[in-house]
């Protein structure tokens, strides 16, 4: 078991992380409104942790010890705060806008906080970024099992969210914007709610994320991981909660699978190395693919409609 | 900043604005036709320098599928672009109807379209990366035969010092301006252009009049291919090829240039680009040093700052939705 | 009786073109009021700008006594004004009983957070807002048939499934656009019944925009006629059907 988690553990919580970020895009998409904000939020969000950690929190490592996990659970609600407020800023400003033009002030946004990173050394220490994060837990387990609580709850919430008021009026500004605001839903107010509960949840993942990867710098906000987050909500399913986060577990695990195959002994060096690398060429193809033959995923509510109906038509078993 | 530093600065900047001019006026064509945007024009700009580069016999370097390779001939450097120009529209079409066409005819959202043209672009981006690599390649010197590299303005404007303008980039303004005014001419006064308007307009109807789109629209990804690749190679001659990656950032900034300039707005993608251009080559003197860096948001502050005040650009009209 | 609706000297011009021209009328509380005229003498505009959905160029409009002039839709549905559409704007994806119950929305207090930990009061809402959804279907008589997707039904259906949306608001006002659009004399006269007894059944007031004119002769208390964009009479459907103007509107037309 051990050697398991010492293998694949940071697989497993990237995995989780990527979840948590495809969940982060999916509640705006509930509103019908395409984000590609949640790495300038995640970024953010790795900068509190990291930040905090190596010098407000510093002195809470002594020597050889870990750092409290307490300490973590700090960060990330620091961080959550912090998303969420600047979210709702944000939030207010940009989404008046529709469509395309949301997408690039979103686009626009990621970048203005990267190069910002870049930037402003003082504070973010620039492109190096920070170092020796510490670490609070002896193993990647620790990790996973901090991260996957964590997922599961967004889950739930994200559930229990479009079975209840707010949620079916973010269905409805999805469906139809102008219908909704004339049976009484204020379009923006529910806009900016999901939103800024995306963002939160980004900015989690990254206060997490700073802790996973030890250093956290400019490159982990930008618009090619907006990519990601996009292939794995369009590729995982749109429509439903399970959607965004098999999407998220699978195209993480992708590359890893890719990785061991080309370790096959008998592939050509050529081969292995294609295999290894191609994996944002797989994505963008899927991508692609998805937009044009699946643009609801692989998961939608089919699956759940078609399982009801089944279950209703069976006949009843007779007990003898 | 000296007077001399300051014309050098805004020269820099029309200079750098008409290459995005000529980057953005791709996107404008599609747009201005099919009312999407083709993310895909950064592939197709990266495949141009990379396809004249081919086209000029030079070999590839140390990375990737094609290390070492090159073809068995080389041809000047004007002919060279020219293949690779049209090699690179050709993509463009096979874009068109692998990503585009299927959307176009289920009436899909634009958004969608976008997203996949992204994919195309990502996909595409990463190919050229596993056959060749990311290291910069140059083309060779003198591309331009015996024209000089190089023009010295300040004697000209009576100044000290010196005013550098690149023979490339006085070729990029003109191009630039060229192909504004070929492609106005083009919409509204061929046959063929004013079908594409007709398309525009209403596609359903268009075709009922004999116009076909499933004819046009790849013609204008053609068009639209050859001209983000004549850009491509034109940007890379003077410094290089700088890695399959440049495409993506030119196809970001192109799009806050077209965002400025009004969507689908033909003299507006060269005022978009030139604001961009100044903008990134005069206010960061402006800056303290240490934050020099802030150049590269520029683009991006600008986007969004238009998006939020004036979502139709410069040129464009008010955007009104039908209820 | 002070009026309910006071529409007072709007005005809407689209560029150069004059789609309402100084309309002016009041409707009173309990009435059914008719808004008829040819096509595209702006009955659906004056809709939009009633609800909110457009701006009036000029003019002001009067809930209550009160200046409700460029208020969103969404307040304007607060201030219980519903309003079904010439087009129909279910939520196609959605099935019926879901339409019915998002309209509840005003009518639920309980926050996010409330609702989605089932912290009170919200279970207890959420199970109201199930039943007053099914109670509406019930009366549309498409309760059976609550979990079919909206843009399944057939045409009549779905009129109906948005009337039962718009009541969904408790409204004190009924706005209906072209409600009888698309069926045939049957259906006309079903709704006619449907309209009236939904008035007493729910006291409300209706404005309605018709073009069939026979039916609007039949139900409505009073009759408002624009012709590009002016209003040219107003009264009684008796006053109205024989006004000279009113006729060669609608002869005029082709």
């Amino acid at each position: 078991m051990a050697d398991f988690i010492r293998t694949y553990g940071f697989t497993i919580i990237t995995m989780l992380i990527a979840a948590l970020l495809a969940l982060s895009l999916y509640l705006p998409l509930m509103a019908g409104q395409l984000s590609l904000a949640s790495p300038g939020f995640y970024a953010i969000g790795g900068y509190v942790g990291g930040l905090l950690s190596t010098q407000n929190f510093r002195d809470a490592v002594y020597g050889e010890n870990l750092y409290p996990v307490a300490l973590l659970l700090v960060e990330m609600f620091i961080a959550a705060a912090l998303c969420g407020l600047l979210a709702f800023v944000i939030g207010w400003v940009v989404l008046r806008l529709r469509g395309i033009f949301l997408a690039l002030a979103t686009i626009s946004f990621v970048e203005i906080v990267r190069v910002s990173a870049i930037v402003f050394v003082d504070l973010t220490k620039g492109q190096p970024g920070i170092e020796n994060i510490p670490q609070p837990f002896p193993t990647k387990f620790g990790y996973i099992a901090l991260a996957g609580p964590v997922l599961l709850f967004v889950m739930f919430f994200v559930y229990r969210l479009e079975r209840v008021r707010a949620g079916r009026a973010l269905t409805a500004i999805r469906e139809d914007e102008l219908a909704a605001s004339t049976i009484g839903i204020n379009p923006t107010h529910y806009k900016v709610l999901a939103f800024v509960l995306g963002g939160i949840v980004a900015g989690i993942a990254g206060a997490i994320s700073a802790h996973l990867n030890n250093t956290w710098n400019p490159s982990f906000g930008t618009f090619d991981a907006s990519i990601l987050i996009l292939a794995f909500v369009l590729v995982g399913g749109s429509r439903t909660v399970l959607g965004p986060v098999a999407g998220g577990l699978l195209l993480t695990a992708l590359p890893e699978v890719l990785r061991a195959a080309s370790g096959i002994p008998g592939l050509p060096v050529a081969v292995s190395k294609l295999i290894a690398d191609s994996r944002l060429i797989i994505f963008g193809v899927l991508i692609t693919l998805g937009a044009v033959a699946f643009p609801q995923g692989l998961i939608t509510p089919e699956w759940f409609a078609r399982r009801r109906k089944t279950d209703m038509t069976r006949a009843p078993e007779v007990q003898p | 900043m000296s007077t001399t530093l300051l014309i050098q600065n805004i020269l820099n900047g029309i200079a750098i604005g008409s290459v995005y001019a000529i980057f953005a006026l791709g996107y404008t064509l599609i747009f201005s036709i099919l009312r999407v945007i083709n993310f895909a024009h950064g592939a197709i700009f990266t495949l141009g320098a990379y396809f004249t580069y081919v086209f000029t016999g030079s070999r590839f370097g140390f990375n990737g599928i094609l290390a070492a390779q090159g073809l068995p001939f080389s041809l000047p450097f004007p002919l060279a672009l020219l293949c690779g120009a049209l090699l690179a529209g050709l993509v463009a079409v096979v874009i068109e109807r692998v990503a585009f066409r299927p959307l176009r005819n289920k009436g899909a959202d634009p958004l969608l379209t976008l997203v996949s043209s992204l994919g195309v672009t990502v996909a595409i981006v990463n190919i050229i990366q596993v056959l060749v690599g990311a290291e910069p390649y140059t083309y060779p010197r003198d591309p331009f035969g015996p024209l000089p590299n190089n023009i010295n303005f300040a004697p000209a404007l009576g100044l000290d010092g010196r005013i550098l303008i690149r023979t490339t980039q006085i070729i990029i303004f003109l191009v630039s301006i060229l192909i504004m005014v070929l492609l106005t001419l083009f919409i509204t006064r061929t046959k063929v252009g004013k079908a594409l308007q007709a398309i525009s307009e209403d596609t359903v109807t268009a075709s009922l009049l004999g116009i076909n789109p499933d004819r046009l629209i790849p013609l204008t990804f053609f068009l639209s291919g050859v001209l983000g690749a004549v850009s491509g190679a034109l940007v890379a001659v003077p410094v290089s090829v700088a890695g399959p990656y440049f495409g993506i950032t030119y196809g970001l900034k192109g799009l806050a240039v077209i965002v400025l300039g009004g969507l689908g707005n033909i003299p507006g993608a060269i005022v978009g680009g030139v604001v961009i251009g100044l903008a990134e080559a005069v206010l960061p003197a402006f800056l303290p040093s240490q934050y020099g860096g802030l150049r590269e948001a520029i683009p991006f502050l600008i986007l969004f700052m238009i998006l939020l005040v004036r979502p139709q650009g410069i040129l464009g009209r008010s955007l009104v939705q039908k209820v | 009786m002070s009026a309910l609706l006071e529409v007072q000297g709007i005005s809407r011009n689209f560029g150069g073109l004059k789609a309402i021209d100084d309309v002016s009328f009041a409707v009173e509380p309990g009435e059914i009021f008719g808004l008829i005229g040819p096509n595209g003498a702006g009955k659906t505009t004056l809709f939009n700008i009633v609800t909110g959905l457009t701006m009036p160029s000029a003019g002001r409009l009067i809930h209550k006594g009160k200046d409700i002039t460029g208020q969103p839709p969404h307040q304007i549905a607060a201030r219980k004004m519903a309003r079904t559409f010439q087009n129909i704007r279910l939520f196609g994806n959605l099935s019926a009983l879901q339409n019915v119950m998002i309209a509840r929305h005003m009518h639920q207090r309980s926050n996010f957070l409330q609702s989605v930990f089932s912290l009170p009061p919200a279970p207890a809402e959420e199970r109201k807002t199930r039943e007053a959804a099914f109670e509406l279907l019930d009366l549309v008589g498409l309760a059976d048939r609550s979990h079919v997707k909206a843009r399944s039904f057939p045409y009549g259906d779905q009129r109906r499934l948005e009337i039962a949306r718009a009541l969904a608001l408790k409204p004190e006002m009924l706005l209906l656009d072209e409600p009888a659009a698309g069926m045939n004399t049957n259906e006309k006269g079903d709704l006619s019944q449907f309209i009236k007894a939904i008035r007493e059944q729910f006291n409300l007031t209706i404005l309605l925009i018709e073009h069939h004119v026979p039916l609007v002769m039949g139900i409505c208390n009073r009759i408002a006629v624009l012709n590009f964009g002016k209003l040219i009479a107003l009264g009684a459907p008796e006053a109205v059907q024989s006004d000279p103007a009113v006729i060669e509107a609608y002869l005029g037309e082709a």
